[in-house]
């Protein structure tokens, strides 16, 4: 059984078509990050995944069960962290989680306890008097965080956990929800954010205007791309001509752009090609001052497969 | 069941932070009671016998109006605040989510008009458990039509908010005025009588001055009066439980 599956899933909002037949599973105990630019529909699928927006058409289960049909048992199942934090305007941080808890019948034992060490973990224990309507927008998200990992439900949805997060923020929250999974937790996240990515996920579902445009791990994706890595060698003079004449000779599948003093390679396989390239490089008499080498980023995989860069997204 | 507790008693925290509101309210209740009531009193005294008791009877039925109208805002509060999408994403039934707010709206209603009821009843020296209790009782069926009224209303608010509160500010205008609140319908010029017929307030004022034995000439028949104020309360609290899923629609899922 599948953690979530949607079965040509849409979404229709007047005249938006926000989802556009989905289909989409996610495995047990995985993470599975949603990459997506925009009004991609990334949060309108995660909306409809706990039951607050209803599909178009299509169906959609968590574990098993349908939202549509079994809404109250889904939610019990599973625990959001909204892209716009959700507070309760008036109320402090640590009173806002203990009602989270209360809701998901967390040990009143442990809650306290449990709460105290979840907030200094994100860092939030400095801001436990202020009230929500005063905490930054990145300490509201990681409050919005926060409830999702007291909580540990079975399936835990991240919507852009990390927007508005300070670098190292962001490394905490991703450790966390790393650990959440390490201990049973299925994992969705949705991110617009390469970096986010590459960190988290142990599949990636690439979302454009509503559809599922390709779904795997990170390695097979990029090597999807053919050319494979990415060769950056700086000489200590301008590349020339010859030089330039005597790497294409060199044979394999390779496509040179010089630049100045730099040559960036695309090659299938660089630890075949620099060897080779270094001695060429010798022989022409052009001295090497550095050698990058450096697989293509989430980003080339986007442009890929959708002929667009995620980050020239309108 | 235990979660749809913990969150009426929640939102019940919340609201009883604000205490000042409610010690405002039952001074405004006396003030009011003070000037205008015995005032009027003494204008209308030929007409009806104990106007005072009548008028602020009146005046409770509005607190009610009010206090339900206040849940309803609550409710639109919540859902421009975000709340809303948070509150629904809670391992609680549908159902169980409106019955917290009703919850919420019973204990709003029943602090702001228990004290001033026991009051009234005290200072015309009728004060009697039973009288109290089947008053609060339909103050209570009121409250919950009134609620569910708002609520029902509150998909406006998601085309726009200025139109929700023009329009509830209208509607609250004529559904006090065009009511037996202040005035027994029978006095009213038949041009209009017809029109408060329409109002929930008149069944619910009329009933309230019924089971607190107010004279039966100067009312509704009791028995349309205490079923159209069921009705009403069933009614639109299961229209607003399908409401709920629509409205949510129409806030930004982002
Ligand atoms: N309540 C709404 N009413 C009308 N259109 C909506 C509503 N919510 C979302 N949309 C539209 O649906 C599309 C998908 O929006 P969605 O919020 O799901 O995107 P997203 O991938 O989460 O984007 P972002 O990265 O900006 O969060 C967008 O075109 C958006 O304008
Ligand atoms: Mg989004």
């Amino acid at each position: 059984m599948f953690a979530v599956e949607t079965l040509s899933l849409s979404k229709r909002y007047g005249k938006t078509d926000a989802l556009r037949g989905l289909n989409f599973t996610v495995n047990e105990g995985e993470i599975m990050v949603i990459l997506g630019p925009n009004g991609s529909g990334k949060t309108t699928l995660l909306m409809i995944l706990c039951t607050i927006l209803k599909p178009t058409s299509g169906t959609a289960k968590v574990v098993g069960i349908d939202v549509v049909e079994d809404g109250t048992k889904v939610r019990e199942v599973m625990g959001i962290a909204f892209q716009e934090a959700r507070g309760f305007w008036r109320h402090k941080p640590s009173s806002i989680l203990r009602f989270h808890a209360s809701m998901f019948d967390i040990d009143p034992a442990k809650r306290q306890d449990l709460i105290e060490r979840t907030m200094k973990d994100l860092e939030l224990w400095e801001s436990r008097d202020k009230m929500f309507m005063h905490l930054s927008g990145g300490q509201a998200k990681r409050l919005e965080t926060a409830k999702v990992l007291i909580q540990k439900p079975k399936l835990a949805i991240f919507d852009e956990p990390t927007s508005q997060v300070d670098l190292r923020g962001k490394r905490k929250i991703w450790d966390k929800i790393r650990e959440l999974r390490d201990q049973g937790s299925t994992i969705i996240v949705a991110t617009n954010e390469v970096r986010e990515a590459e960190y988290l996920a142990d599949r990636v579902t690439i979302l454009h205007q509503g559809q599922r445009v390709v779904c795997d791990t990170i390695p097979k994706l990029k090597d999807a791309i053919a050319g494979g890595d990415i060769v950056e060698v700086d000489f200590e003079d301008p590349v020339s001509e010859k030089l330039v004449g005597s790497l294409n000779g060199l044979g394999g599948d390779v496509s040179l752009s010089p630049e100045g003093n730099q040559l960036r390679a695309k090659v299938s396989k660089a630890e075949d090609w620099v060897p080779k390239m270094t001695s060429a490089s010798y022989v022409a008499g052009a001295k090497i001052a550095s050698i990058r080498i450096t697989e293509p980023s989430l980003d080339d995989v986007f442009l890929h497969f959708t002929g667009k860069a995620l980050a020239d997204q309108p | 069941m235990n979660r749809v507790l913990t969150l009426a008693a929640y939102n019940v925290r919340m609201l009883l932070s604000l205490r000042t509101w409610f010690v405002l309210a039952w001074a405004l209740f006396g003030l009011q009671i003070a000037i205008y009531g015995s005032l009027m009193s003494k204008l209308v005294s030929t007409a009806v016998p104990n106007y005072l008791f009548y008028y602020a009877i009146g005046l409770m039925v509005i607190t009610v109006f009010d206090s339900g109208a206040e849940v309803g805002r609550h409710f639109v509060e919540h859902a421009h605040e975000g709340e809303l999408p948070y509150f629904l994403s809670l391992p609680v039934s549908r159902g169980g989510f409106l019955a917290a707010q009703a919850i919420y709206g019973v204990v709003n209603t029943m602090i702001k008009v228990l004290p001033p009821l026991i009051g009234v009843l005290w200072f015309v020296g009728d004060l009697t458990v039973q009288g109290a209790v089947f008053a609060m009782i339909s103050m209570f069926l009121l409250g919950l039509g009134i609620t569910g009224i708002m609520v029902s209303m509150s998909f406006i608010a998601f085309k726009s908010v200025d139109l929700y509160s023009a329009f509830l500010a209208g509607l609250s205008a004529l559904i006090v005025r065009f009511s037996t609140v202040f005035y027994p319908l029978i006095f009213m010029p038949s041009f209009y009588s017809p029109i408060s017929v329409f109002s929930p307030l008149t069944y619910g004022a009329d009933l309230t001055r019924w089971v607190l034995g107010f004279d039966p000439n100067f009312l509704l028949n009791p028995i349309l009066a205490a079923a159209v104020v069921t009705g009403v309360a069933v009614g639109t609290l299961s229209l607003s439980a399908k409401i709920v899923d629509k409205v949510i629609e129409g806030v930004k899922a982002a």
